[in-house]
């Protein structure tokens, strides 16, 4: 059967979807052209007949259209076109990058990454003191503090092993006079304090400075 | 003798005009009268006459087709049949309200037939018919409604319409 490239004009002409210029343009062919006429007049008298008859015709349609009605699904979904949909998205995407990527980076804290227990990049627990040589056992051991709910845990070591550990949520600790005692005079030390969040995750470690001991006996 | 044999020749080459172009005519007019106009019918008549009157004088000189021609002359009858209403008009109450839909439609024999053969139809194509005719939805929402590509609506469109041209001649 010949295709004329007018017969795509039909039915947008029938349901009076033309340009003004289309229309003309469709009306002077069809007067030309009797295969495209010929069409026309059948469509139009399908078409004439589905508008009027089309209540009883598609009984059938109407029953399955009322029964499935439209979803809220399908309620939600036409609320947008597709395209809109896709913008809708990608906003949302980019807002979700921007509140759980960007802004928690932007938090005054650095962020924390953890290689091994002993290495930690990020921010680091600053020791105060002991840091120089003591000339007496010190009693007291003091870092910085890192924030609220943070614990710590302090360990002494004799030569990488350790020889004390404690845990605590104070920025100091005082030793026991009994691990005082333990250690040998003029000893090298070292010490070392590892924060941990409430949950119990390692957060931060310090490094581990030394210290020498002189027991006053 | 030659006269006379052009005459005849001219007169059956009128007759195959008027043939051919009054339900070409007929239809256009309608579609832009509307089909329930009752001038529509005159309109059509005046046009088809006009064409072989013009013919007659030689007026159509072979610049355009035929079909050209007399659509030319159709459109610009229609152009002065809507500007002499919207004149009178202006003068004139506004008519009683439209026919219903019932009383719409031409051929009321030939819609209840395509109407019985339409409900012969698989659903397959009886759901295109209702979507892109009866709920008006464009080519490309009835595509989306139904996820096919809008050049499958229009095949199935095409195809029922071969269907219901069977189901009518049997």
């Amino acid at each position: 059967m010949r295709n004329c490239k007018f017969e795509e004009m039909i039915d947008k002409y029938l349901l009076n979807r033309l340009t003004e210029d289309e229309k003309n343009t469709l009306e002077e062919h069809y007067f030309n052209c009797p295969s495209c006429f010929e069409k026309i007049v059948e469509r139009d008298e399908l078409v004439a007949a589905i508008k009027y008859k089309g209540q009883e015709i598609f009984k059938d349609e109407y029953v399955a259209e009322a029964a499935k009605g439209e979803t809220w699904w399908e309620k939600v979904t036409s609320f947008l076109t597709p395209k809109q949909w896709t913008t809708a998205a990608v906003s949302a995407a980019l807002i979700a990058v921007i509140v759980f990527g960007v802004l928690p980076m932007l938090k005054p804290t650095a962020p924390q990454f953890y290689i091994n227990e002993d290495e930690v990049r990020g921010s680091k627990i600053t020791l105060i003191s002991p840091i120089w040589e003591s000339e007496t056992v010190p009693s007291k051991f003091e870092w910085k503090k890192m924030g609220e709910d943070v614990e710590y845990k302090i360990y002494i070591y004799d030569n990488g092993n350790v020889v004390w550990e404690q845990p605590t949520v104070e920025n100091f600790i005082i030793l026991p006079e009994n691990i005082k005692k333990s250690l040998a005079s003029g000893q090298k030390y070292s010490w070392q304090v590892k924060a941990f969040s409430s949950e119990g995750t390692l957060i931060s470690v310090s490094s581990r400075v030394e210290f020498k001991v002189h027991n006053p006996e | 003798m030659d006269a006379i044999m052009g005459k005849a020749r001219q007169k059956i080459q009128l007759e195959e005009i008027f043939v051919k172009y009054k339900p070409i005519v007929t239809f256009r007019v309608k579609k832009s009268l509307g089909a329930f106009n009752p001038d529509s019918e005159d309109v059509a008549n005046e046009i088809i006459t006009n064409v072989i009157e013009k013919i007659k004088k030689g007026e159509f000189r072979g610049e355009s087709s035929v079909g050209t021609f007399i659509y030319t002359i159709t459109s610009r009858r229609i152009i002065d049949y809507i500007r002499q209403k919207s004149k009178v008009l202006k003068h004139v109450p506004e008519p009683a309200s439209y026919p219903a839909p019932e009383e719409q439609i031409e051929n009321k024999e030939r819609a209840e037939m395509i109407a019985a053969a339409i409900k012969k139809l698989k659903p397959k194509y009886r759901e295109v018919l209702y979507l892109y005719y009866y709920k008006d939805f464009s080519r490309e929402e009835v595509a989306q409604k139904l996820g096919i590509s809008p050049r499958r609506v229009s095949e199935r469109v095409n195809y029922s319409q071969k269907l219901l041209k069977k189901l009518i001649k049997t």
